[in-house]
C-alpha cells in the first residue's frame, strides 16, 4: 500500500539530485507531459480501485499519453495552433473526472464494509 | 487482495517516473521564472513597471540627496562669508585697540636733545594730537593705546612711555589729516607756543606715510562682559 508513495518520493529525490536541465522552451511541453502522466496515474487507480487493472494499459498508457501530449503541443506551437490549450484542457477534464470516480467508488466500497459489518453485529446480537 | 501483486511493479514504476517528472518539472519553471527572455507580456510589462516606479523614486531620492547638498554648500559659503566677515571686525578692533601695526599719512613731531621737557609736555602734546583727529600715536616707537603710561622715573631720572625710556631726539608720530595736525599743533597760544616759553623748539613735519608698530595686545583677567 505504501510502495506508491515510497516510489513517488524516491522518483522526486532522484529527479532532484540529477537536477537534469531542461532548455527553457521545452518546459512548457514537459508541463503538458506531466500533466498527462497524471491522468494515466489516477486512471490507474482509478482501475484498480474498479477492479480493472492492468499493467500493460497503465504503462503503455503513461508513456504515450506523456510523450503524444508533449508532441501535441509541440505541433501545435510549431502551427500557430494552441494544441497545448487543449491538452491541458482534456487532461484537466479527465483527472477530475478520474478523481470524482475513485471518490465515489472508495465511498461505495467504505458504505458497504459498514452495512456488512453492522449486517454482522446484528446477526451476532 | 491478490491483486495488490498483480499491479504493485507497473504503479510503482508509474510513480517513480511521475516523481522524477514532477522535481525536473519543478526545476524547469523555477528556471523558467527567472529567465526573463522566456516571461510572458503581462509579466515582462509588470517588472518593467516595478522596475520604472522603483527607478522614478531613486530618481527622487537623488533630487532630494543633491538639493541637501546644494543646502550644505550654501551654509559652507555662508561660514566662509561669515569667517571673513569677523575677521575684518578682528581687524578693525585691533586696528582700534591699536595691537597691529598702521600706517598713513600724519605728522612728526620731533623733540632734540637737550630740550628741558617734563613728561606733562609730552601728555600734552598727545593729547593736542589727539583733540586734532589723530587716528594713531607713537611715541618712539611706543604706540599709545588705552593702556599706555607717560610717567617721570624718578630712579631713573628719565620720562617713560608704555614702561620705556624715551631718548632723545623724541619723535612723536601722528597719523591723521596733516593739516588739522599741524594747525592744531599750531594753534596760537597752543602747545609750540607753550613749549617755546620754556625754550623747547620741537620740529614738525608732515608725512605722507607713517609706519607707526603694534602695542602688545592687552591681558585681561577679571573683566567680564555685562549681559
Amino acid at each position: 500500500m505504501w510502495l506508491p508513495i515510497l516510489g513517488l518520493l524516491l522518483g522526486i529525490g532522484i529527479g532532484s539530485t540529477l537536477a537534469i536541465p531542461i532548455p527553457g522552451i521545452f518546459a512548457k511541453y514537459l508541463s503538458v507531459a506531466l500533466l498527462a502522466a497524471l491522468d494515466s496515474v489516477f486512471g490507474g487507480l482509478k482501475s484498480i480501485i474498479e477492479d480493472k487493472f492492468d499493467g500493460a494499459v497503465l504503462l503503455t498508457g503513461f508513456f504515450t499519453n506523456a510523450l503524444l501530449a508533449a508532441l501535441l503541443a509541440f505541433l501545435g506551437d510549431r502551427l500557430g495552433v494552441d494544441l497545448y490549450m487543449a491538452a491541458v484542457f482534456v487532461f484537466g477534464v479527465r483527472i477530475f473526472q478520474n478523481l470524482a470516480t475513485i471518490r465515489r467508488e472508495m465511498l461505495a466500497n467504505w458504505m458497504q464494509k459498514r452495512r456488512l459489518s453492522a449486517q454482522g453485529a446484528n446477526k451476532d446480537g | 487482495m491478490d491483486n495488490i501483486k498483480k499491479w504493485r511493479t507497473p504503479v510503482l514504476i508509474v510513480f517513480l517516473l511521475l516523481g522524477i517528472l514532477i522535481s525536473v518539472q519543478f526545476h524547469a519553471q523555477q528556471i523558467f521564472q527567472s529567465n526573463l527572455s522566456l516571461q510572458s507580456t503581462d509579466d515582462l510589462t509588470l517588472i518593467l513597471k516595478g522596475l520604472q516606479d522603483k527607478r522614478t523614486n531613486l530618481e527622487k531620492e537623488s533630487q532630494d540627496l543633491e538639493q541637501q547638498q546644494q543646502a550644505l554648500n550654501s551654509d559652507t559659503t555662508n561660514s566662509a562669508s561669515l569667517v571673513n566677515n569677523l575677521t575684518e571686525e578682528s581687524n578693525q578692533l585691533k586696528i582700534a585697540l591699536g595691537v597691529i601695526p598702521v600706517k598713513g599719512p600724519g605728522v612728526t613731531v620731533t623733540i632734540p636733545p637737550g630740550s628741558s621737557i617734563v613728561y606733562l609736555d609730552l601728555v600734552d602734546i598727545v593729547n593736542e594730537l589727539w583733540a586734532s583727529q589723530a587716528e594713531a600715536i607713537s611715541i618712539n616707537d611706543q604706540r599709545v593705546t588705552t593702556w599706555t603710561t607717560i610717567y617721570w622715573n624718578k630712579e631713573k631720572m628719565t620720562i617713560t612711555v608704555n614702561g620705556a625710556d624715551v631718548t632723545f631726539p623724541c619723535t612723536i608720530k601722528a597719523i591723521g589729516n596733516p593739516d588739522t595736525l599741524m594747525s592744531g599743533l599750531q594753534l596760537l597760544g597752543g602747545i609750540l607756543d607753550n613749549l617755546a616759553v620754556y625754550k623747547i623748539y620741537p620740529t614738525v613735519q608732515r608725512s605722507s606715510e607713517l609706519d607707526l608698530p603694534g602695542a602688545s595686545p592687552p591681558v585681561f583677567h577679571y573683566l567680564q562682559t555685562v549681559p
